[in-house]
């Protein structure tokens, strides 16, 4: 994953988000080396370059968090692979989801690291954040998380806080329909790691990537105690609700069908954020 | 975004899809007997009666009035669509989806379609990359009736120019002759594509009132939805996650939430347009009684944010109801006292203001 040692640049950096969170990610202690803007100017004391190619070259970096605009998404995240960057987070909302299907293709065949689009990001509280999860809801602590939404998961992790429970990684996988990591495909990434003594999964109506996870927990023979929200029971069939994945079609992706196949799976599901805290602080 | 399966037929001819003949009520109707069909975002039509067969002019205007007042699935039917009944065929089923955890598009066929095809054994299927997609129809349809392969090519054809995730005929219309029709065409694009889909953009503003998510969507930049006419508390809310889980936990307390709502105040920009257009549009639902204000700001500063609130709430004064404010962010003390001097209580618990409701 990334420590405050992982030395990472920002493409689109001299952009009005690219100042910003380059500016609240070193104050989190994000070491941040390097950024790409046509203008070049540096920002915060971080040298810009025209090119990934040339920023990689001078600093070394090797994780990118891109502020770009949708249509230009797909082209920022193949400039970073073409310069050997090997983690790319991008918090851009609206990326077509066949810009993704071929971001998505690039990235394997480069094998690297995608973690969004739609994402707010990740973050190994104490040492590093790559995006913009807010300082009032992280602090270090044994609870892996991941999350389809953004703000739900501000909610839970600001009140488990509260309760003084922390995470020991904190992942934004985003709420598109393609993305560049799945919650399945952190399972062994949690199973394996020692900071983590429980996996809290933020999830929502549509698509089956929920299913997905509860099928890679059993593969795994996923050990630690699960605990998940769902949101978007009470739904209507056909309309999207703010995310491009939170749609659900007939009877797939529905409230019921995550909560059968997590349940099978060993996991505990909650229909509300006040009893997935009190399960979490009970259990550990 | 779901195409009612007029507007979806209608695009589909310009990809040599063809489809019976047929029209919207109130066109000039093709010969009969027909086929009376719901226009509806939904799938189970046929299982919901809100599609029916009509011999004559008197039964077509008795099916057609019924069937303009019916919802299916939750949703109220959005126009009538006749087409004319094309008479006995093969029903077959072709199909082109999203398949999002491969980051491909599944290929399926069947020589026999219908209601339940998701249960039946017998479908083919291929994952196939999106420039591969013509290569595996080719595979998938051999052996099967010429007519799915021509089918399935044509439509490859469109699902990579609409940036569809989702297009499927079933039934199928294949006639003893090999030639072929789209029974039903169900087609989902991809909402974030939309901008660079001048055909689609047209369309939603033509039909507005078919699409009135995508609609606001285009034209504001954020998320509405009446999720319940009758609901009685109004959702000023950020995020679509939290803003979901919000509807879910209130409807568990028996409560009637009327909208859902993200509306991104990353993209008010000091502005409080945003915030007085949506008042306006919760001061619409008959009747709301409460607005409840839930914003948890990553980086908002929620100074500004309760200002804008204030200036909002004052411009819309037909909202005469009591706001229940949470915020959680940058600078809640200088929200509080901005709130507070416009005799708004404001928390940082989300279950104590839903305790006020």
């Amino acid at each position: 994953m990334i420590d405050r040692t992982t030395r990472v640049l920002i493409q689109g950096i001299t952009g009005r988000a690219g100042r910003m969170h380059t500016r609240l990610m070193r104050g989190y202690g994000t070491n941040i080396v390097a950024g790409v803007s046509p203008r070049a100017e540096p920002v915060d004391g971080v040298p810009a370059f025209t090119s990934c190619a040339e920023a990689v070259a001078a600093s070394g970096a090797t994780a990118s968090v891109a502020f770009v605009g949708a249509d230009a998404l797909l082209g920022a995240i193949r400039e970073a692979l073409d310069a050997g960057v090997k983690l790319i987070v991008t918090p851009t909302e609206g990326m077509p989801v066949h810009d993704a299907m071929a971001a998505l293709a690039a990235v394997r065949a480069a094998g690297a690291r995608w973690i969004g689009a739609s994402t707010p990001g990740m973050a190994v509280p104490g040492e590093a954040k790559l995006g913009f999860l807010p300082e009032v809801a992280l602090a270090p602590g044994p609870v892996g998380v991941m999350s389809k939404s953004g703000t739900l998961s501000y909610e839970v992790c600001y009140r488990l806080v509260r309760r003084g429970i922390g995470q020991s990684v904190w992942i934004g996988v985003g709420g598109d329909p393609v993305k560049g990591t799945r919650y399945a495909d952190l399972v062994p990434y949690f199973a394996a790691d020692a900071r983590t003594r429980a996996l809290v999964m933020i999830g929502e109506i549509g698509g089956s990537e929920e299913e997905e996870l509860a099928v890679a927990l059993r593969a795994e023979r996923f050990a630690k105690p699960v605990f998940a929200l769902v949101a978007g029971r009470s739904a209507r069939e056909g309309v999207t609700m703010g995310h491009a994945g939170a749609m659900v079609h007939g009877d797939a992706g529905s409230w019921a069908s995550k909560r059968a196949a997590l349940e099978e799976a060993g996991a505990r599901v909650f229909g509300a954020v006040a009893e997935l805290v009190e399960a979490v602080a009970a259990a550990l | 975004m779901y195409l009612l399966e007029h507007d979806a037929k209608t695009l589909a001819a310009g990809f040599a899809i063809p489809s019976p003949p047929g029209c919207l009520i109130g066109e000039a109707l093709p010969p009969g007997p027909w086929v009376v069909k719901a226009q509806v975002a939904a799938g189970g039509r046929g299982k919901a009666g809100a599609i029916r067969k009509a011999a004559t002019m008197a039964e077509l205007d008795s099916h057609a009035r019924a069937i303009g007042a019916m919802s299916v699935r939750g949703q109220r039917v959005r126009g009538v669509r006749v087409e004319q009944d094309v008479g006995p065929a093969q029903e077959a089923y072709v199909a082109l989806l999203l398949d999002p955890a491969a980051g491909a598009v599944r290929v399926l066929m069947a020589e026999q379609g219908g209601v339940e095809i998701e249960q039946q054994a017998a479908v083919r299927a291929e994952r196939a990359p999106l420039d591969g997609i013509e290569a595996a129809v080719r595979r998938v349809g051999a052996g099967l009736a010429p007519a799915l392969t021509e089918a399935g090519l044509a439509l490859a054809a469109m699902f990579r120019a609409c940036e569809a995730v989702l297009i499927e005929i079933n039934p199928l219309f294949v006639r003893a002759d090999g030639s072929w029709l789209a029974g039903d065409l169900k087609l989902i694009t991809d909402d974030n594509a939309l901008y660079r889909q001048p055909a689609l953009r047209a369309l939603v503003e033509r039909n507005a009132a078919a699409y009135p998510e995508v609609r606001l969507k285009l034209e504001h930049g954020f998320d509405y939805v009446v999720v319940d006419e009758a609901g009685d508390i109004g959702l000023l809310t950020t995020g679509a996650g939290l803003s979901m889980m919000l509807i879910d936990e209130l409807r568990a307390r028996g409560l009637r939430p009327y909208n859902f709502l993200d509306v991104r105040t990353g993209g008010m920009r000091g502005d409080p347009a945003r915030l007085i257009r949506v008042l306006e549009w919760i001061a619409d639902g008959p009747n709301v009684r409460v607005v409840l204000v839930n914003i948890f700001a990553g980086i908002t500063h929620l100074g500004e944010f309760a200002r804008l609130l204030v200036q909002a709430r004052a411009a819309v004064p037909r909202l005469a109801v009591p706001f229940v404010v949470r915020l959680v962010g940058t600078a809640f003390e200088e929200a509080e006292q901005v709130l507070g001097a416009a005799g708004i209580p404001v928390t940082t618990d989300l279950e104590q203001a839903v305790a006020k409701l």
